[in-house]
């Protein structure tokens, strides 16, 4: 196992050692993908401590499925596909798909903080910077989760429309026509403050 | 060109895919139509907002929990 954290393998290379009984490695793409993960999934079902647990279950449904990854693709596009059925699967049997969002609350009912990460923005950072990452946020969260798919897979988590089209199932030109009309919604919702 | 015809190009110039021709062309329209330079000014803007957005954070404790719930020792896919 230490050998496999030592040296930068690729995912396949990483999937091989694992398929070959050395389950630890597999600590190596959760830790890859356990963020892209979890804000993807996060930002479809809105709720923090589900999207962990939906985290993990795709990652223990790609560790069941494992033998069946063909590396001629791409191993993310795999796992992201994956996590998409999983992820609309739940939305389903939840049957809530366009609840308004919910954010975990403390016990005494104050508000809730996310724990975001910063990525190295200033302490500066202006507080209009911040609203506006808010409601630019609560704009995405209230799009039609076919069109949300399609904004976080690409903005969030930067994946290319091929990628997205193999993700979602969609054809490229659905996804590019989707996407397309998806920035167009934010822009209307977000008219007073752009 | 046509604003028509520009505003149709933003999606590609949101994705910097763009030809040299069209570059040019949507470069000189801008010059001349403000309500065009505004849309492609928002739009960029709302791109650049989304993308800084900072993700959530994963518990440091996630992979171990995974880990602890992968099924017992055996290769993956066997049943
Ligand atoms: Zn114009």
């Amino acid at each position: 196992m230490a050998s496999v954290q030592q040296k930068i393998l690729t995912d396949t290379e990483v999937i091989r050692t694992v398929l070959d009984g050395d389950q630890e490695a597999f600590a190596v793409i959760v830790e890859r993908y356990q963020k892209g993960l979890a804000n993807y999934i996060f930002h479809m079902v809105r709720h923090y401590e589900e999207s962990l647990e939906l985290t993990q279950e795709v990652f223990l449904k790609a560790y069941a499925n494992l033998s069946s990854f063909d590396s001629a693709y791409k191993f993310s596009t795999w796992l992201y596909k994956i996590a998409s059925n999983h992820t609309i699967d739940h939305m389903r049997k939840q049957r809530a798909p366009e609840s308004p969002i919910e954010v975990p609350d403390d016990e005494g009912g104050g508000t809730y903080e996310l724990p975001l990460e910063s990525h190295g923005q200033s302490p500066h950072e202006s507080l209009a910077m911040k609203d506006m990452m808010g409601r630019i946020r609560e704009a995405v969260e209230e799009l039609p989760s076919s069109y949300r798919e399609l904004v976080i897979l690409r903005h969030f988590n930067f994946r290319s429309y091929e990628e997205m089209a193999k993700i979602t199932g969609l054809p490229l030109g659905t996804v590019k026509n989707r996407i397309f009309r998806a920035r167009q919604m934010l822009m209307e919702r977000l008219k007073d403050v752009r | 060109m046509h604003c028509r015809k520009v505003l149709e190009l933003l999606p590609k110039f949101i994705e910097n895919d763009f030809s040299e021709e069209e570059r040019a062309a949507v470069e000189a329209h801008l010059k001349e139509c403000e309500e065009c330079r505004l849309e492609f000014e928002a739009m960029g803007r709302l791109v650049d907002t989304l993308e800084s957005i900072p993700p959530i954070g994963v518990p440091s404790s996630f992979k171990e929990a995974v880990m602890r719930a992968l099924p017992a020792k055996k290769p993956p896919g066997e049943k």
